[in-house]
């Protein structure tokens, strides 16, 4: 069994934990194009390499961005959301 | 009757057993004794039992072949097991043994006659034949189908206990022989918590039966020493009768012992499994009697039984040797040493051997073997400089034959781990290519046969596990391993049986066929052969079929690949793998109050919920009167499964608003607001109540199913906004019930005064604060079942008091208790829809007649821009609600369709006959240009039949709502 | 025995047979390339040599023939789906299989074993319905079974009532089947090859040329070979190589694991799916329990096996078998697939003129393998998006018009 290391928890067997798929930028809802929005909706880079994705501890309930390697399985890092997108509070726009 | 204990070889001999205690056991209903320590197999050599069972295509008799389970010849059932490997199963008192996949018996197996009709059934045959013309393999099938498979599985066979253990070192060894315990010593000296894992009784591997020198006293005494040393080691564990059966990602070794599953974190792993003996392919090659060179050590040395009384030992290497004197330490006659090659060294044991008299015959092998049941001669044939066969010499008797020609790597779980091999052509031989990152491999599976060299290879593996290093490529140069291995041990007879792949009936013409049909790739040619597909996964066969194709297509070894090798190494049971099975039950607080009552219990995502009170027969009736007494009375239900959501700061009501589709940034504190939620795609994904408390506190209600997910979502939503919010899945926290009727308030009133639950003080929608029956509680007034109604949620520890305190309460309005199926009835006559009941994958808002509940001017919500631009487009269904126009006809089934014509135009979602308004009312998915009240169409019933409905207002029950705004 | 068998051991042996016979050295250009040599690739060269004439057709793979999905599926063929144009795609293939045999002059083992998809709750017994209800409307044999007919169909199920996850009936689709995968892609690709085609293994494709928003060809590590029309068919790969030739999926990559078991006698006949307790199962020609669960957690690009998809996958069959708690698992394996967000195939024309896609399988493709063959290969020799894979065009999640098979979404094989 693969483990994750948590930032939050430690070192935890895959298992504990939930993919919730790619971080991705949500294009401004008020402006951009109904393509571009659905391309966002639905379309996945889903790259043979280094990809950046959402995780859930889930007895803690604690997401975190875990940079992973899709053909080795290798995880590279993972951070906080705060330390991945720093420390200004995001806008839904 | 038992039969005498046949007496076993003495002094150095049968480390495993224990001469004094006999053990009897049954085989084919006759009754044999063995020794303690015994495997199946071994037992059975003792008393001279050679065949063990039928192949599985030509149904040949087959006897032990590599006495490690290394083959489906050793597949019996044992008891209600079936295809047990009898090489790996030790006896005990009353073992009940039966042979398998024969028709009649071992000795007497009807279905081999099919060995005679072999060049009817050549490689593949199936592919070709059985399908013409017409329907001939709806004939064929059936007959074939029984022919299927070895062991027969018995439906009666109770399900045994299983279950798993957690283990946890720096260092794992799996293998305990001369590499494995070197490799352990070395990597605990420092400190590092060390497992061995041997799937012997003892560990010492090779160094337990094999001759390493002329004496025969090198073995064991290596294996004392190095016993000795691991004894007086403190961190060192040993786990013996246990197989490493899979190696994955990060270390995850999966061990099985016995009923139970190990599973163990490594830090690294030392993969010092050894290696695999091959045999030699010739004619008949595969008559029991006929065994691999380790397999006879192993007989005479692990268990004191001879391989037979004159053997023909057929080597290429020093091994051959070994076992020749080990024969005569024996008193076991050796007719002959045929060796493979032109000019064999002299070694110390040649040289033994030759003074000792016995008949070495150099640049020699086996044209045929001779005999049926059990293997009597050889028929012997010259070899030429290139190990070809010449021209065949004469017949030797024998009634056993020993094949030294050479190994494979054990190296299952490296493979397993994402590691590889390549073919070093010179040393004929899979050498280690790649190891999986904290894996390290040692002595004999790392290409370091020989003694010395073996041993300090596991030293380098031990030390550099042990110090955590990250494992690279290496090995001690091993000049020797040229010496061992044969290059072509194949001497293919075109018109007779000469195996390469025992357990799937594989002869060299069939994968020479293979190849000249085009199945080139060694891939292919295993899924076109079956190479390798069977019981042991190519364990024997697939180096020798490697060799093959690669001088067939002209290739290197290495050119042609390899076949991929998959876990487990050796099979498991699924029982250890399913272990105790957890499946845990959520139960509310009030679960026993509802088994007092009678009530028949359904599932709700994990948890348990009453359907309705009462026997099963008269579920209808008592639904029925659930609801009446609900509608005319006071009813009482337990909520508890509901998710509840506690959402409290500054940001509260941003997070809300931004969550769910309505508006909630206004919402007045002590109110309730209805909920809904959609995905980024704009579907609808759950619902529920916003309760505002404070301006800083909302407290959310979800649907049962969809409270996890919800909770989730909000928590990775935030993730990224970071609002000042804490966000807190309360749903176990909380214990709630539903008390409606017409006579709620009266009741209620016996048991809380700290709330005004007065009309004007507590109304529809409100929500409060306040004890009831002394319980701290949350009070929501709302309507599900469209009756004067108030939901109280209470510290779940309370949810059983709470019950009782309101039951007594309205004792007086006849309080009955209802389920959720008469909660199912209510809410559908108020036209309330259920999430994912009645709405699916793609339902919209829209769709489902909720735009009521969007905020049109909100600038975000999760699935604001998705709902938008399906809005835009026209909309092809809603749902919609309806009556049958004809009070009498039968009532459709949730998910009966909605008909224009032949065409399928919709579907029904809920259906009930109202006990409240005495006919049929529903919700159905209808195109929208019929939605609209007084259209009509059809549903098709499960039976064809075709009702009429019209499309009506919801709600049914009280269109204007004034029962529950009472 | 058979005619044949007697026919070709008369023979002596059957090696005048030639199935594959070598191919010559890749052209510079073809009028199609296919890349992908599993069975939809090849069943699309086939239809389009023998439905369109089109024959210069080339197939390429970067591994063996079938030795993608084609090879590592649990060959369950069925057309018990929800939706119109789901069942009507289904149930072409199905009707096209059932000849197969014949037509490709190879017994592909097309065994008819009756197939429940188990439910263990109210929902999956109100979609079984659901899909019953379409299904008998549109003349495909299904229908929902309560406990007891479903112990009727299959009496080694464990009905009781006191499990956890008790089976409270079943949607039952009789004409429900298995297949030797294998043979079908070696079938189509043999006779593709016979009637023109070539298939090239073991060539890898590295990118895909595209000029003024047309497909001319791809490179390959044998250079460059030009062709109108390129056709992936490459499950499990297609972002990357619709990648090469610019275009963006809505597809993950996703490994599916599954698992056989020893080769025992023949007790279970009927094929048996639960989506509540993630598990499908059948016992093959060979005897061996063939089982599968839901797709991995999360996306990767690798085939390693784990052991708790194992443990999970036991755990749950001996809840439905509990007999089978001494019966040995032998062999897991995985496959990468396609997930789409609507459980949907990609399939048809793309933004790129004479550039096609058969993508987006899921965990559902080898039962499409004909239809889906036949259909592309219309599509391809038309360039027109036929009608029957209208529902299926990649442009449908531009404006959110995804298949209704979404509805039903569970454990699909």
């Amino acid at each position: 069994m693969k483990i994750m290391p948590c930032p939050l928890n430690g070192p935890r067997n895959i298992s504990e934990f939930v993919c919730g798929g790619d971080v991705k930028e949500m294009p401004n809802p008020e402006s951009c194009s109904d393509l571009e929005w659905a391309n966002y909706v639905f379309i996945h880079k889903n790259p043979a390499g280094v990809v950046d994705e959402w995780w859930c501890h889930t007895p803690t309930a604690y997401w975190f961005v875990a940079r992973r390697n899709t053909v080795t399985e290798e995880i590279l890092e993972t951070f906080t959301a705060q330390q991945y997108f720093g420390a200004s509070q995001g806008e839904p726009a | 009757m038992s039969h005498p204990v046949t007496p076993r070889l003495g002094d150095g001999f049968g480390l495993f057993i224990d001469r004094n205690k006999p053990v009897s056991f049954r085989f084919d209903g006759k009754t044999f004794t063995g020794l303690d320590g015994d495997v199946i197999t071994s037992a059975l050599a003792g008393v001279g039992t050679t065949m063990i069972s039928r192949s599985f295509k030509y149904h040949r008799p087959r006897g032990l072949l590599s006495l490690a389970g290394h083959d489906a010849n050793s597949i019996v059932k044992v008891g209600k097991e079936p295809n047990v490997f009898a090489d790996l199963t030790p006896i005990s008192e009353g073992l009940d043994v039966h042979s398998v996949n024969t028709a009649g018996s071992l000795n007497n197996d009807r279905m081999a006659i099919l060995d005679l009709f072999g060049r009817f059934l050549p490689v593949g045959f199936y592919y070709r034949s059985f399908f013409k013309p017409g329907k001939a393999w709806k004939f064929w099938e059936p007959l074939i189908r029984r022919m299927a498979g070895l062991g027969v599985i018995d439906p009666d066979t109770p399900h045994g206990y299983f279950d798993k253990a957690y283990g946890f070192y720096d260092v794992v060894v799996v293998g305990g022989g001369h590499g494995g315990m070197n490799a352990a010593i070395e990597a605990a000296r420092d400190g590092a918590s060390v497992l061995i894992i041997e799937e012997a009784p003892l560990l010492g591997g090779a160094l337990n039966y094999m001759r390493l020198d002329a004496d025969g006293t090198q073995g064991m005494a290596i294996c004392r020493e190095l016993l000795s040393e691991i004894e007086s080691s403190a961190n060192i564990e040993i786990m013996t009768n246990t197989t490493a059966t899979g190696l994955f990602t990060d270390g995850w070794v999966a061990a099985v012992r016995g009923n139970r599953l190990y599973k163990i974190r490594a830090g690294a792993v030392v993969v010092a499994a050894g290696a695999v003996e091959q045999p030699a392919v010739f004619r008949n090659n595969d008559r029991p009697g006929i065994m691999l060179a380790s397999a006879a050590s192993r007989l005479m040395r692990l268990y004191g039984v001879t391989p037979g009384s004159n053997g023909i030992i057929l080597t290429a290497n020093d091994d051959g040797y070994g076992l020749a004197l080990d024969c005569l330490d024996a008193g076991v006659a050796v007719t002959a040493i045929l060796d493979l090659r032109t000019s064999p060294p002299d070694t110390p044991m040649r040289l033994k051997a030759k003074s000792a008299h016995i008949t070495i015959h150099d640049a020699a092998g086996i044209a045929k073997a001779l005999g049926k049941c059990r293997v009597n001669g050889v028929v012997i044939s010259n070899i030429d400089e290139d190990g070809a066969w010449t021209t065949v010499g004469k017949t030797l008797p024998c009634d056993f034959v020993a094949m030294a020609v050479g190994y494979t790597p054990n190296g299952a779980l490296i493979w397993q781990g994402g590691g590889w091999f390549n073919y070093d052509s010179d040393a004929a031989y899979h050498m280690v290519s790649s190891l999986p990152t904290g894996v390290h491999a040692a002595g004999m599976v790392n290409g370091v046969f020989e003694p010395g060299l073996c041993a300090a290879d596991g030293r380098r593996a031990g030390a550099s596990a042990g110090a955590g290093n990250p494992s690279t490529v290496e090995r001690l140069d091993d000049s020797s391993l040229g010496r061992v291995n044969h290059p072509y041990p194949v001497f293919s007879h075109p018109k007779a049986k000469d195996f390469v792949d025992f357990d799937e009936d594989l002869q060299t013409k069939d994968l020479i066929n293979g190849l000249s049909q085009g199945y080139r790739d060694v891939q292919l040619l295993k899924r076109f052969s079956t190479l390798g597909m069977g019981p042991s996964q190519g364990r024997h066969s697939n180096v020798n079929a490697i060799r093959l194709i690669a001088r067939i297509e002209g290739k290197a070894e290495d050119e042609v690949g390899a076949t991929t090798t998959r876990p487990p190494y050796r099979t498991e049971k699924m029982g250890v793998l399913a272990g105790r099975s957890f499946e845990p039950i959520r139960r509310t607080a009030m679960h026993h109050r509802h088994i007092e009552a009678g009530a028949q219990m359904m599932p709700a995502g994990a948890w348990m919920r009453p359907a309705y009170y009462g026997p099963k027969e008269n579920a209808k009736a008592l639904i029925a009167e659930e609801v009446m007494g609900c509608r005319g009375n006071l009813g009482l239900i337990d909520v508890s499964t509901l998710g509840g959501l506690d959402v409290r700061g500054p940001d509260a009501a941003e997070l809300v608003n931004r969550m769910y589709t309505w508006a909630y940034a206004n919402q007045d504190v002590g109110r309730g607001r209805y909920l809904l939620m959609t995905e980024e795609a704009g579907v609808v994904i759950d619902d529920g109540v916003a309760c505002r408390f404070a301006d800083d506190h909302f407290y959310l209600t979800a649907t049962t199913s969809g409270v996890d997910g919800v909770y989730r979502q909000m928590l990775l939503w935030n993730a990224q906004w970071r609002l000042n919010v804490d966000i807190t899945n309360v749903t176990g926290a909380y214990a709630g019930v539903n008390i409606a009727g017409p006579n709620a308030r009266k009741a209620l009133a016996k048991v809380c005064d700290d709330v005004d639950i007065s009309a004007d003080g507590f109304p529809y929608m409100g929500v409060r604060q306040g004890t009831v029956a002394g319980i701290p509680a949350r009070l929501l007034r709302v309507g599900f079942v469209g009756e004067l109604g108030y939901e109280i949620h209470v510290p779940a520890h309370h949810g059983e008091a709470l019950w009782d305190a309101l039951m007594q309460a309205g004792a007086e309005f006849s309080i009955r208790p209802f389920g959720v199926e008469a909660q199912r009835v209510m809410r559908l006559e108020k036209g309330h829809i259920i999430i994912g009941q009645d709405t699916d994958g793609l339902t919209t808002p829209f769709e489902a007649d909720m735009g009521w509940a969007v905020a049109k001017k909100k600038p975000f919500y999760i699935g604001k821009r998705s709902v938008d631009i399906q809005n835009a487009s026209p909309a092809h269904r809603r749902l919609i609600g309806f009556r049958l126009t004809d009070k009498s006809a039968p009532c459709p089934e949730e998910c009966h369709l909605v008909m224009d014509g032949e065409t399928i135009t919709g579907r029904v979602t809920s259906a009930v006959r109202s006990p409240s308004l005495d006919e049929v009312v529903g919700l159905a998915y209808v195109p929208v240009a019929i939605a609209e009240a007084g259209g009509t169409f059809t549903i098709k019933l499960g039976d064809g039949q075709r009702v009429e409905a019209q499309v009506s207002p919801i709600p049914f029950y009280d269109p204007d709502n004034k029962r529950q705004e009472l | 025995m058979p005619f044949t068998l007697i026919k070709n051991g008369l023979k002596n042996n059957a090696s005048d047979i030639v199935d594959f016979p070598r191919q010559p050295d890749l052209k510079s250009s073809y009028d199609v390339i296919i890349v992908g040599a599993g069975g939809h690739g090849c069943a699309a060269a086939y239809y389009l040599a023998r439905d369109w004439g089109i024959k210069n057709v080339c197939v390429i793979d970067k591994g063996y023939l079938g030795g993608g999905n084609t090879a590592r599926n649990t060959a369950i063929i069925r057309s018990n789906y929800l939706t119109a144009e789901g069942v009507a795609f289904y149930k072409e293939s199905m009707d096209l299989f059932k000849e197969l045999d014949r037509e490709l002059d190879i017994n592909l083992m097309y065994s008819e074993r009756g197939h429940l998809t188990l439910a263990h709750n109210d929902a999956s017994i109100r979609t079984s319905r659901w899909r019953a209800e379409v299904n008998k409307q549109l003349g495909v044999d299904s229908e929902l079974l309560y406990t007891d007919d479903v112990a009727r169909v299959c009496p080694q199920l464990n009905v009781s009532q006191d499990v956890r996850y008790p089976i409270l009936g079943a949607l039952y689709h009789p004409p429900g089947a298995i297949a030797r995968h294998d043979a079908v892609a070696w079938g189509y690709a043999r006779d593709a090859i016979r009637m023109g085609a070539e298939v090239h293994q073991k060539t890898p494709v590295t990118d895909v040329i595209v000029e003024g928003g047309r497909v001319k060809g791809i490179q390959t590590d044998k250079g460059p070979v030009y062709a109108d029309k390129v056709l992936q068919a490459v499950a499990g790969s297609s972002s990357l190589l619709a990648g090469m030739a610019g275009l963006e999926l809505p597809i993950r990559t996703i490994p599916l694991q599954a698992c056989v078991s020893q080769p025992y006698k023949p007790i279970l006949d009927t094929i048996i799916v639960s989506g509540s307790l993630h598990i499908y199962v059948s016992q093959s020609s060979r005897g061996e329990f063939v089982m599968g669960g839901s797709t991995d957690p999360y996306p990767l690009y690798s085939t390693r096996s784990t052991l708790d998809f194992k443990e999970g996958l036991m755990s749950h069959m001996l809840e439905l078998f509990p007999f089978l708690s001494e019966a040995r698992i032998m062999r897991q394996w995985a496959g990468m697939a396609d997930m789409s967000p609507d459980f949907s195939p990609i399939m048809g024309l793309t933004p790129i003129e004479n550039y096609y896609i058969d993508a987006g399988w899921g965990t559902w493709g080898f039962k499409a393998t004909p239809v889906s063959g036949k259909r592309m290969a219309e599509c391809v020799a038309t360039n027109k998006q036929p009608a029957l894979l209208e529902p299926f065009r990649l442009s449908r999640f531009d404006n959110f018009t995804l298949t209704a098979e979404k509805g039903a979404a569970s454990v699909g094989h």
